[in-house]
């Protein structure tokens, strides 16, 4: 059961790249490429200020506004130079690589016999156990945040840019003001998965972020056939259901390692199984129609 | 819509005929080998690691012991889950394969022994605690920087420059620790040496043709091809650009000599994870970690390519032997 928990923990970790991307595909109706860059920038972040020995409170403000900024470009690059929202994301992660790099200073930075954020506070005697009380408030706690800030007037303004943006702009809103804060947003939870991850894993390495879009992006997936499937409305369901989408991501993996699969065919088998998943409601209203 | 089911009951097919049976006995150790990714000279160390296993009457065949391989493919949340996986399914030992596996499994575990293979020194790799001493749980065979080097200054022994100054082009892959820190060793050697580098940084593959010409076209007298992940994968494609321009390679490791560098002094991949094997065969027999902890590199070989030396014209000293 051990392996499973720790499979839950990296989801945990990995649920706050989930709720950036869904803001990001809330808005644009496409990936922001950018979290490759800003994820990587979150885990580089904590672990030169974990080095340092910076307090969690320096640590943890420093890596919302380094994601954050990167964000912010991109929703500048975007809307100010009416460069495309996919090329603008490609163009600052590449760019991030080099921030990342020099901020770093070199490509891997072990955290080895550092105080955590798992360890600031001892609840369970097991590390694990302990680990995961944190996280699950911790996650608790910036999905409250997520799904309050949803709600207000902002929150709407900027689901709406999403969903039709000349008239949103027709009702008196800076549809441009409302993108790069929401990239902004967006991409300071995906520096907060990479802080969490970093922590989590021990170390923080120049190529972490490659391919992280697409634990961000399956576990939307997931969570959006979901919705479409039970029909929800409610924005807190929908939040509740983008972190369980992000466990579930992992867990699959966690299963397909277990099921002691070959490793030439761990991938293929991953993504059958996530497709399975994303299918079945489907083959079920095929059924029922 | 018959045909969308059929997909998903092959499918299913497909995974439990991919599954292999875990039957755990507690009778047959089991090692858990951590891969990072996919590479054919790296994967020489796992062949190196379970023939010496074999030698030493560990063998899979024989049923005397179980090695549980997995690979992470590049993918580090991979490689935490399956680092993971090993840890709480409490494997006998583990057996890392180049510096991420490594670095990924001593900070998941504590007591499990880690025979690393292809992974640089504790101070290399940044895991030293405050008392400057490393995991008390690393053993297995590491590389310092210091071969490098004797691979480096042979180049100014067998060439001769065009020009006034030796002029050496190199690759370095950023993501790499050991790769960047080798750049950096060889750029105050060739200081001494007298001898001119021009460094690139190549950090995918998918760059090799690029970087390496841009590198051509500053009149190189040779080229250092420093062994890193990105070397290994795209070394096809720099051997044919040097090639073309009449600039021979020289290298550290055995394995890249074979594939058509001139010679280099450096440890063997197979023989690197043949070493750490035997460290991991003494363990399982005692199951102490008495009298084993982490040791350098032993066998480093001098190698050379007699087809890539005659087609240059370079005379290799007699204490190099022939790549087979």
């Amino acid at each position: 059961m051990d392996f499973y928990l720790t499979a839950l923990l990296q989801g945990l970790c990995f649920s706050a790249i989930a709720l950036g991307i869904y803001i990001s595909m809330k808005i644009f109706n496409i990936p922001d490429i950018t979290t490759d860059g800003s994820y990587t920038l979150g885990g580089v972040v904590t672990a030169v200020l974990l080095t340092n020995h910076q307090p969690a409170y320096v640590i943890l403000p420093a890596v919302v506004l380094a994601g954050a900024t990167a964000g912010a470009l991109t929703g500048i690059i975007h809307t100010k130079l009416k460069i495309n929202a996919l090329l603008a994301g490609i163009l600052v992660m590449t760019a991030l690589y080099s921030v990342n790099l020099s901020i770093l200073g070199r490509s891997n930075l072990p955290l080895i016999n550092l105080p955590s954020l798992f360890t600031l506070i001892n609840i369970a005697a097991d590390p694990n156990q302990n680990t995961f009380w944190i996280l699950a408030a911790f996650v608790i706690v910036i999905t409250l945040m997520m799904g309050y800030l949803l709600k207000t007037d902002f929150g709407i303004a900027m689901r709406a840019t999403g969903n039709s943006e000349s008239m949103i702009r027709a009702l008196g809103v800076n549809t441009d003001r409302m993108k790069i804060m929401g990239l902004a947003l967006a991409n300071a939870l995906t520096a907060l998965s990479g802080y969490l991850v970093a922590q989590f894993q021990g170390f923080a390495d120049i190529s972490m972020g490659i391919g992280i879009v697409i634990v961000g992006l399956g576990s939307v997936i997931i969570a959006e056939t979901l919705i479409n499937w039970f029909k929800i409305t409610s924005v807190w369901l929908s939040l509740a259901l983008v972190l369980a989408g992000a466990v579930i991501f992992q867990l699959v993996l966690a299963l397909t390692l277990s099921a002691g699969v070959d490793p030439k065919l761990l991938k293929i088998v991953t993504a059958g199984f996530v497709l399975a998943i994303v299918s079945l409601p489907r083959l079920s209203l095929l059924r029922s129609s | 819509m018959k045909f969308i089911k059929y997909i998903s009951a092959a499918f299913l097919l497909v995974a439990l005929v991919s599954c292999k049976p875990k039957t755990k006995s507690m009778q047959v150790p089991v090692v858990g080998f951590v891969d990072a990714f996919e590479d054919a000279t790296i994967s020489q160390a796992r062949t190196g690691f379970t023939d010496a296993l074999k030698k030493n009457g560990f063998s899979e065949e024989k049923k005397t012991v179980q090695i549980e391989y997995s690979n992470a493919q590049g993918d580090i949340p991979t490689l935490t889950q399956i680092v993971n996986h090993f840890v709480s399914d409490n494997v006998d030992l583990l057996a890392t394969c180049t510096t991420l596996s490594t670095v990924t499994a001593l900070q998941k575990t504590k007591t499990i022994p880690v025979f690393a293979m292809v992974s640089p020194t504790p101070e290399r790799m940044k895991v030293l605690d405050a008392n400057g001493k490393g995991p008390a749980n690393l053993l297995g065979a590491l590389e310092e920087l210091n071969y490098i080097d004797t691979s480096f200054t042979i180049i100014p022994k067998l060439l001769k420059p065009k020009e006034a100054k030796l002029v050496i082009g190199m690759i370095y892959n950023q993501s790499e620790p050991q790769s960047a820190d080798a750049l950096e060793r060889i750029k105050s050697l060739a200081a001494k040496l007298n001898v001119e580098i021009i460094a690139l940084p190549l950090n995918t593959s998918a760059d090799a043709q690029l970087v390496t010409q841009s590198l051509l076209n500053k009149n190189i007298d040779a080229f250092f091809a420093n062994p890193d992940n990105t070397v290994f994968a795209s070394f096809e494609t720099i051997q044919k650009n040097c090639d073309q321009k009449n600039v021979p390679i020289f290298t550290s490791e055995a394995g890249l000599v074979k594939r058509g560098a001139v010679a280099a002094f450096g440890a063997d991949i197979y023989l690197w994870g043949y070493q750490a094997g035997e460290q991991a065969a003494q363990y399982l027999k005692t199951h102490k970690t008495d009298g084993i902890k982490a040791e350098m590199v032993k066998i480093r070989k001098r190698v050379y390519n007699p087809a890539a030396a005659k087609k240059y014209n370079i005379i290799i000293p007699p204490n190099f032997e022939p790549v087979k």
